[in-house]
């Protein structure tokens, strides 16, 4: 059934490439619209049928593919790879149905989305590391000249650029994939989590940088992260969309997956580390974001602070650290989407995204006020304001790792704070004041007349809002799926995480229930008994 | 040797070509189809509204005199359930705006009106009428003995509310006078707009504007026709003044902030009013324009609704087309007022009136600098 989520796109694909004559953009649309909601049913009935209590892969499938290599077409799904799966279909969907119905050359552009979505969808269903490779590479076509073809007046240089550091990326990540298996002697890249075991702590610290920096490249952290603002700024919305909502999040789904999971001593001898590239990513990414005045710009650099989370949260290795990890992610690419999509509608309806003479937006005869409100809804969830995904996020990876990073936990916090001051700043620029789009000083102030935006460009919006709310209001809706998950990652680092913790570690909570709902605190003996004990 | 500083040539006014326009009888707006059909379409919606706005306030300044507290003002007299009811509901005339208009107006004086409010004359005949209206009401007794400026300046305001009243009766009649030409093809172009303004404010110029009440039985003359106080020169230049050019810096929709010196401590240096508005709201608590721009939506003719209907939001922001085609009207008004009081003929070839008359106009247009004038060409 999990080949079900990488063929059904590629099928999709196919029949957009087959389609006798002239293909309509409404027909392309519909058929990879189909595609994608058949991933999302496809996705349901996994749901209904995943064991929450069940740390390891589910529904595997092993087909032998090039054994002397050591490459199987090994899938597996957990609820590490269950819920960025659900936001890579449902961000897939919001792309096309967002996506401008007169583009020229629809067939390769809906062609390359929906081979896109199956790439990532295999990324984060392979359980060989060789797979993974290929899928993960697989998609960086695709994306290039998604970008290069319908990307904005310098998508060479944005195209070009994004591709070097990615397909670096990949040599590095590759690199270390083959390293773990050749030091290691095995014959096999399937994933285990005991790969490394045997190997001298030097070796895997050296395996670990580079997936580090592989995956930061892709995440992006700081220094590795200039190419994604170019990228954002040139590429359109719906590929914005898809690549803050979901491309980033493979480098970070790599990081906790190989990283956190394969090699545990150099994991721990190199956390601090981390976490002190997690706040040196996130402040500069915060401060960068503030001297934007492209809002498009400004989200972009945003996502670059708020990746460095997931890091910190990763480095910590507790047990709400790690599904706090899982939590930013989604977070992230529920709120991230959001604004790139009202930043692309403010963008084509007032042809501008310059902070320097968009203003007013919010008025209500003639400006946006709907985009506007989801725009400060957007903002205040990324900003942490209680009530929406992205407070619980952020207090999850706090909370999670302040007992063990509290000086670098404090940092990031303020990182957070930075966040309501950039975009306050873009919300009090471009959405309050007399409405303009000309600046201040400019005379006369003409009477702008905006187009009304429609309902159909308003309800994936209102869509991705509902979302936000509603796991703020229930996280565990989102923290089930995950939690036996992360706590089996944890498994290695309790050892650490007692050590490291300056408290108690009575002080520190196992589950997001029992941190979101302060249920008296207890230390788990294992993750079994965890989940015996928390959730039942 | 003497010497002498070169001769400077005299630099243009910066609004010069404004001033040649009005001299040859045209109109500070351009002159275009979709410019005559929007002016004529709102001031016959403007017209109907002004209509009700002079009834009421009319209304409170005979039946209303001295009622401090008067509750059922905006009723003129019908106080019936269904009508209560209607104004609740809010789906009714905003006649707050007149008394908006009627306090600017009250507030920034001019014109004999104000002057005569201050003489003695006026004095007199008001504490008569006050004493008559208070003879068999203690606490009213009792608050003119604590505070004897307080009843005298509620008579000035019922003078202006009046006033205004009286001038709007004009005002409507000419306006809707105006869309029936129009509609009879009389009326094509906007210096025809203007020229019919300008007679019509020119026919009423010299009416007589008087004010009295009744009270036991008795009337008391409060602005008697002796006071020698007429239409355009005591009440219709005041409200252009008023209510065009200064306004009031609080009951717009840009907010100003008086601890930061944003309102010029000078009142006649305010350019608050109509002709300088922003017709796009900011988040203000709809006060004027936007009262005035409800009120006329509810009388637009068709042909004014369609073509509204054709352009961008079609009606969902009709408020703020409303309110740019009635500043384009206003323009219009001041076009015609301004012609209408020249010093001498526009045609005048005597060179000394002809300087008068630019000079004239060269004053009031420096004060149109900062005006939507720019706005309004496009």
């Amino acid at each position: 059934m999990l080949s079900a989520l990488i063929l059904i796109p590629l099928v999709g694909a196919l029949v957009l490439i087959l389609w006798p004559g002239q293909l309509e953009a409404q027909t392309a649309k519909v058929v990879s619209a189909v595609s994608l909601g058949l991933t999302l049913v496809v996705l349901l009935l996994l749901g209904s049928q995943f064991e929450l209590t069940t740390p390891g892969l589910q529904f595997e499938e092993l087909l032998p593919w090039i054994e002397p290599l050591g490459l199987s077409y090994r899938l597996g799904l957990d609820g590490l790879s269950l819920p960025l799966l659900v936001v890579n279909s449902l961000l897939g969907l919001v792309s096309i149905y967002i996506s401008d119905p007169k583009l020229h050359r629809t067939r390769l552009y809906y062609v390359l989305l929906l081979v896109i979505n199956s790439a990532v969808a295999g990324a984060f269903l392979a359980a060989n590391l060789l797979l993974f490779f290929i899928f993960y590479e697989l998609e960086l076509i695709p994306l290039y000249l998604l970008i290069a073809i319908w990307g904005g007046a310098r998508r060479g240089y944005a195209a070009t650029k994004f591709l070097i550091y990615t397909a670096l990326s990949g040599v590095l990540v590759l690199g270390a994939f083959l390293g773990l298996v050749w030091l290691s002697g095995n014959s096999s890249f399937d994933y285990d989590s005991n790969l490394a075991a045997a190997l001298p702590l030097a070796q895997q610290m050296t395996l670990l940088v580079a997936l580090l920096v592989g995956f930061g490249i892709k995440i992006p952290l700081f220094p590795f992260h200039t190419w994604l603002p170019d990228a954002h700024v040139e590429a359109s919305t719906p590929v914005s969309v898809l690549l803050a909502g979901v491309l980033l999040k493979l480098g970070t789904y790599g990081v906790v997956r190989f990283g956190l999971g394969l090699l545990p001593d150099a994991w721990m001898a190199l956390a601090p580390w981390m976490a002190t590239w997690a706040v040196i990513s996130v402040l500069y990414g915060s401060l960068a974001a503030i001297a934007q005045t492209d809002m498009k710009k400004m989200v972009a650099y945003s996502s670059i602070g708020h990746m460095g989370y997931v890091l910190l949260a990763a480095a910590a290795s507790t047990p709400i650290s790690i599904v706090a990890t899982v939590f930013q992610m989604i977070s992230h690419g529920l709120i991230s989407a959001l604004l790139f999509l009202l930043v692309g509608v403010v963008y084509k309806t007032t042809g501008t995204r310059d902070l320097t003479v968009l203003r007013g937006l919010l008025n209500p005869e003639r400006g946006l006020p709907f985009i506007g409100s989801m725009m400060i809804l957007g903002v205040m969830a990324s900003a942490g304001i209680p009530g929406m995904v992205g407070f619980i996020s952020e207090f999850l990876v706090f909370r999670g790792s302040f007992l063990i990073f509290p000086v670098q936990t404090l940092l990031c916090m303020v990182g957070s704070g930075l966040t309501a001051v950039y975009f306050l700043l873009l919300v009090n620029r471009a959405f309050f004041g007399r409405l303009a789009i000309a600046p201040p000083t400019a005379t006369p102030q003409l009477d702008v007349d905006l187009p009304r935006v429609s309902w159909r460009d308003r309800a994936p919006a209102l869509g991705l809002a509902a979302l936000i709310i509603a796991f703020g209001l229930q996280p565990n809706w989102l923290a089930r799926w995950s939690e036996h998950t992360t706590l089996a990652l944890h498994q290695p680092y309790q050892g650490f995480v007692v050590g490291e913790s300056r408290f108690a570690p009575a002080a520190l909570p196992a589950t997001v229930a029992e941190t979101i709902l302060i249920v008296p605190a207890v230390s788990p003996s294992s993750a079994a008994d965890a989940a015996e004990v928390y959730l039942p | 040797m003497i010497n002498t500083l070169p001769a400077v040539a005299a630099v243009p006014h910066p609004q010069e070509p404004f001033i040649q326009k009005l001299l040859r009888a045209e109109a500070l707006l351009p002159d275009s189809e979709t410019n005559v059909l929007e002016v004529v379409g709102i001031l016959k919606s403007y017209g109907v509204v002004l209509d009700a706005y002079s009834k009421n306030l009319i209304y409170i300044a005979d039946h209303q005199f001295l009622v401090l507290f008067p509750f059922f003002k905006y009723f003129n007299g019908e106080v019936t359930l269904p009508r209560l009811l209607r104004h609740w509901w809010h789906d009714r005339i905003n006649f707050e705006y007149a008394e908006y208009c009627m306090k600017t107006m009250l507030w920034h004086g001019g014109g004999q009106l104000d002057a005569y409010l201050d003489s003695d004359d006026f004095l007199q005949r008001c504490r008569a009428a006050i004493a008559a209206k208070i003879k068999s009401n203690p606490a009213m007794r009792g608050l003119n003995a604590l505070f004897s400026d307080f009843l005298p300046e509620q008579v000035r305001q019922m003078v202006y509310y009046s006033a205004l009243g009286q001038f709007w009766r004009v005002m409507s009649d000419l306006f809707i006078d105006l869309s029936d030409a129009y509609d009879a093809g009389k009326v094509q172009t906007i210096p025809e707009v203007v020229a019919f303004i300008k007679a019509g404010l020119v026919a009423a110029a010299a009416n007589p504007i008087t004010y009295s009440v009744d009270i036991a039985g008795k009337t008391y003359d409060l602005l008697p026709k002796s006071a020698g106080l007429t239409f355009l020169m005591d009440v219709a230049v005041p409200y252009v003044e008023a209510v065009f050019f200064r306004g009031t810096p609080f009951l717009g929709t840009v907010s100003y902030n008086a601890q930061a010196y944003q309102i010029s401590a000078d009142q006649s240096r305010f350019d608050y009013g109509a002709l300088y508005a922003d017709p796009l709201p900011i988040g203000g608590a709809g006060i004027p324009p936007t009262l005035l721009m409800q009120d006329m939506r509810h009388y637009l003719p068709d042909y004014l609704t369609a073509f509204y209907q054709a352009q961008g939001r079609g009606l969902d922001d009709v408020r703020v087309k409303i309110c740019q085609s009635f500043q384009k009207s206003m323009f219009c008004v001041t076009s015609a007022s301004l012609q209408g009081l020249l010093p001498y003929p526009a045609d005048t070839q005597d060179s000394v009136e002809q300087a008068t008359n630019h000079d004239f106009l060269a004053g009031w247009m420096t004060r149109l600098a900062t005006s939507r004038l720019d706005i309004v060409q496009l």
